[in-house]
């Protein structure tokens, strides 16, 4: 077994030796266990075992990175010598640091020993339950792996961590058939700590398998219309992504391209939207526990009760903008859920569209969207009524978070992130 | 470059099974400008070694950050005992037995050296210099210095060994600037292709007239107008024509996906495009010459050869690895790849493209009344069913055989075998982009080309 803390050590002492201001070094091993499932079978069982050493140098003022995958001296002495040689091509920011002393915390949590038999038999079991109870259901390919991950991250003014720490992750890629016909693929995740429940039960896996099996009759739709677009966690986590990135996050407001760089303070969405990052959330399997400029992980409001609360900048970006630092650098995102049964958010949709996946262009900093509604329902007079194919959404991420028809009091937990079902009204449904 | 702890180690492999030894190291470099601001220099690095061996239908695979004998017994002992839990837990004793290559020895890896950071980062700031100085009503830019590479030594118990090298290099321009309803628009080119960054970039002033180009198109789009949506006669540039051949077709034919239920599982020799298209993977050389990421050996031991997919419409084969091409009776053209050391073979596209015809671009324009010349993507997205969606980021109106005004940001959809029957015109120049991942489990480097193509095809509009 790696001595991290002794690792991490001797590389910092090796960037300050070649003539480092400050320096941060995060030293990771990683052992992994995965089982494969493709068209249906088993097919590979892997074992890695993986290093990892990122080092980042300041040195007069000029930053510099390397990561490399080894632990010996020589290899450390390398790559200290490299990280240095690249800050050195670099130019001086004053804005580049890393985090000041910490209380040198130590974490463990989730479940880093793996039960292979356990974890081998979970998912024979996934397996026969999909075969029982969705016979339509191919597995294109199905991953399933724990991870056991020794960490530690050291800095040169004083902050120190260490973890070790497990999950079981679940992956599955499945479409399905009936003779030739077949439905658009769909991919269904969930990380957990246990393998106390059957994996059917997990994250949304039963509901995104039934889902697939009533998309093999597709109808086009015809014509268009601006209505309701439903959005289950599958589809809204994607569009939180989005949504965040091209508003909060540190490129745009440091190129100030965001629509939301002076909106600090100020309501961005409906009332009922709040939006966390909660890396430290029960339901947060794995969370992070420091960021990458060595800060102590926190919970933090992006959105709360309509209002943007913080954006989600690096350090670096914060001390270039002036704007306050985001608490962690997780993602990790919550949406806090409302009080209406989903049943009856359908139920209130005169005509509309359940969005199962968005396949679209990444949308730009102007927050327009535009792409193909896959794994898509029509809603018409309260209820679920056909599969649509070929069916395209457009609307603009900004408007929609202030037209926010209702929030479901269910939630979907699939341990990277906890999101409701969603309604968004004024999102343009085209047919062919 | 690597040393050779594979050719000692080879002995290990058992005896008794189909089995691969691999070392392997890959590196890359990223430096970023953004407006100015250096916020990424740095370099990764990463090696070590890994076996995969195959009992009764199923494989076991093991890798280690260590790139040395000890290191590869262990992952040769270790992929052993997963290739036999499986055999016993889950065997597929009903699969093709894999078929034997001949044994043989690849040509050598030409080495290569990676340049100095600083080559990087002074290309970057001159590329960068010359944008601020010469664009100042810009709103943002953004230069990105880029380059990755894979080496490897592979040793397979039957088929070819060898030691290849792949590096490959590129610089990013992004334009941003506003629509005079206040809109942001953006615009990006990526230079370069395989061979190091030091080869690829010799001059920054060799790239101004491309810049120049792009600020001349950023221009023209802050003027443009949103497409109508709706089904209409377009010509995809061969920069679609590529993505639609990789996302929308290739994927398709992947025999992994056609055994996981993809459109291809039905339409083997049957017509899925028109009679003027014809689809092939490249290995190594396109057109009589280098193909833009040449492949010589793929990771299980197959020498790569071309693949024929789509011929004058008709679909004719799919990419394999040994064990589908034992499944489905095809001879295995060497797609199987793996992006770093720690991941194991999977069927990957090499160069897709589509081939050329005889049609001039001009003569196409010329024919269309009412339509777009769709030109520049920023994405594309496909199902295993065909269906497909590609943001177009630059196009032009056509009216009358005229180019008209420069085109917002909007997207295409359709189903690829349904779409390509509408091909009726097919230009005689084929456009390569080569700068992307393919992204399926390991991302990958991979080569896309096209010509472009008249076709009927829906429009998002706004």
């Amino acid at each position: 077994m790696h001595d991290l803390k002794q690792i991490a050590a001797a590389a910092l002492a090796a960037l300050r030796a070649r003539g480092a201001d400050k320096a941060q070094c995060a030293a990771r091993f990683t052992e992994t266990h995965e089982f494969n499932v493709d068209g249906g079978k088993f097919s590979l069982f892997r074992t890695l075992f993986d290093n990892s050493l990122s080092l980042t140098a300041i040195r007069e003022g000029r930053r510099g990175s390397v990561s490399v995958n080894r632990f010996d001296d020589a290899s450390i002495a390398a790559a200290a010598e490299n990280c240095l040689a690249i800050a050195a091509s670099g130019e001086a920011d004053p804005a580049w640091d890393f985090a000041p002393e910490t209380d040198n915390a130590a974490f463990s949590d989730g479940e880093p020993e793996a039960d292979l038999d356990q974890l081998f038999d979970r998912t024979e079991e996934l397996m026969r339950d999909i075969a029982e109870r969705h016979p339509k259901i191919l597995m294109e390919q199905m991953i399933v792996a724990h991870k056991k991950i020794t960490s530690v991250y050291q800095n040169t003014l004083g902050a120190a961590y260490s973890r070790l720490y497990g999950c079981y992750e679940i992956e599955l890629m499945f479409s399905a058939h009936e003779g030739e016909k077949a439905s658009s693929f769909f991919g269904s995740y969930v990380c957990t700590d246990s393998l106390e429940a059957p994996f059917i039960t997990l994250g949304s896996i039963e509901e995104d398998l039934s889902n697939v099996e009533r998309q093999l009759d597709t109808v086009p739709l015809d014509g268009k219309f601006v209505g309701v677009a439903l959005l289950p966690p599958s589809s809204l986590g994607e569009f939180l992504g989005s949504l965040l990135g091209n508003f909060t996050g540190d490129g745009v407001l440091l190129d100030g391209t965001s629509l939301w760089k002076d909106k600090l303070g100020q309501t961005v969405a409906d009332a009922r939207v709040t939006i966390s990052s909660a890396p430290l959330d029960p339901r947060i399997v794995c969370g992070e526990r420091w960021t990458g400029e060595g800060y102590p992980s926190e919970d933090y409001d992006i959105i709360r009760d309509g209002v943007l609360k913080s954006f989600m900048l690096s350090d670096y970006v914060s001390r270039k903008t002036g704007l306050p630092r985001a608490k962690n650098s997780a993602g990790a995102i919550i949406m806090q859920n409302g009080e209406t049964p989903l049943s009856e958010i359908i139920a209130g949709i005169e005509r509309g569209i359940w969005v199962g996946r968005f396949s679209g262009g990444e949308p730009g900093t102007s927050g327009d969207f535009s792409g193909v509604a896959k794994n898509s329902f029509l809603i018409e007079n309260g209820k679920i009524t056909a599969a649509l194919s070929e069916t395209m959404i457009s609307g603009n991420l900004a408007q929609i978070l202030q037209n926010v028809a209702a929030i479901s009091r269910e939630t979907v937990a699939d341990g990277s992130c906890v999101l409701p079902y969603a309604a968004f009204g004024g999102v343009t449904v085209s047919g062919k | 470059m690597l040393q050779d702890i594979i050719t000692p180690a080879r002995a290990l492999l058992p005896g008794d099974a189909h089995a691969e030894l691999r070392a392997q190291m890959n590196r890359s470099c990223r430096v970023t400008l953004l407006s100015g601001n250096l916020t990424a220099n740095a370099k990764s690095e990463t090696s070590g070694v890994s076996a995969r061996v195959y009992r009764r239908g199923v494989y076991g695979f093991s890798s280690m950050a260590e790139c040395s004998e000890e290191a590869a017994a262990s992952v040769i002992r270790a992929a052993d005992e997963n290739a036999r839990f499986m055999a016993r837990r889950a065997p597929s004793p009903d699969k093709a037995p894999i078929a034997p290559i001949p044994a043989a020895a690849a040509a050598p890896a030409v080495p290569f050296d990676d340049p100095e950071q600083k080559y990087y980062t002074d290309f970057a700031r001159a590329i960068d210099a010359y944008i601020a100085e010469k664009y100042p009503n810009l709103a943002s830019r953004a230069v990105i210095a880029t380059s990755d590479s894979m080496e490897k030594i592979l040793a397979a118990s039957d088929g070819v060994s060898g030691h290849t090298a792949s590096p490959r290099s590129y610089i990013y321009v992004f334009l941003n600037s506003e629509t005079t309803a206040g809109t942001p628009i953006e615009l990006f080119e990526a230079y370069g292709g395989s061979g190091t960054f030091d080869a690829n970039f010799t001059d920054p002033a060799a790239l101004r007239e491309s810049i120049d180009r792009l600020y001349e198109k950023l221009m023209q789009k802050r003027e443009g107008v949103y497409a109508d949506a709706g089904v209409k006669t377009c010509i995809l540039s061969g920069t679609l024509a590529g993505m639609l051949a990789h996302e929308a077709v290739g994927h398709t034919v992947e025999a992994d996906l056609v055994l996981g239920g993809s459109v291809a599982a039905h339409n083997l020799g049957k017509r899925v495009a028109s009679e003027k298209v014809s689809l092939v993977d490249f290995a190594h050389t396109a057109f009589g010459r280098p193909a833009p990421l040449p492949v010589v050996l793929d990771d299980e031991g197959t020498p790569a050869s071309d693949a024929t997919l789509i011929r004058d419409g008709i679909l004719v084969g799919y990419m394999n690895s040994r064990e589908t091409a034992a499944h489905f009776g095809m001879t295995p053209t060497g797609n199987a790849r793996a992006w770093m050391f720690s991941d194991e073979p999977l069927i990957r596209m090499r160069n897709t493209a589509i081939l050329p015809g005889t049609d001039k671009l001009e003569d196409m324009i010329a024919s269309v009344d009412d339509g777009y010349y769709l030109i520049t993507t920023n994405n594309g997205q496909a199902d295993t069913t065909g269906e497909f969606m590609f943001g177009v980021t630059f196009g032009y109106e056509i009216r009358g055989g005229k180019l008209g005004r420069a085109l917002l940001d909007t997207t295409i959809s359709g189903v690829a075998f349904e779409m390509l029957k509408t091909v009726d015109m097919v230009s005689d120049t084929v456009t390569w982009e080569s700068s992307g991942f393919c992204g399926k489990k390991q991302p990958m480097p991979v080569g896309l080309g096209g010509p472009d193509l008249r076709c009927r095809v829906m429009v998002g509009g706004r």
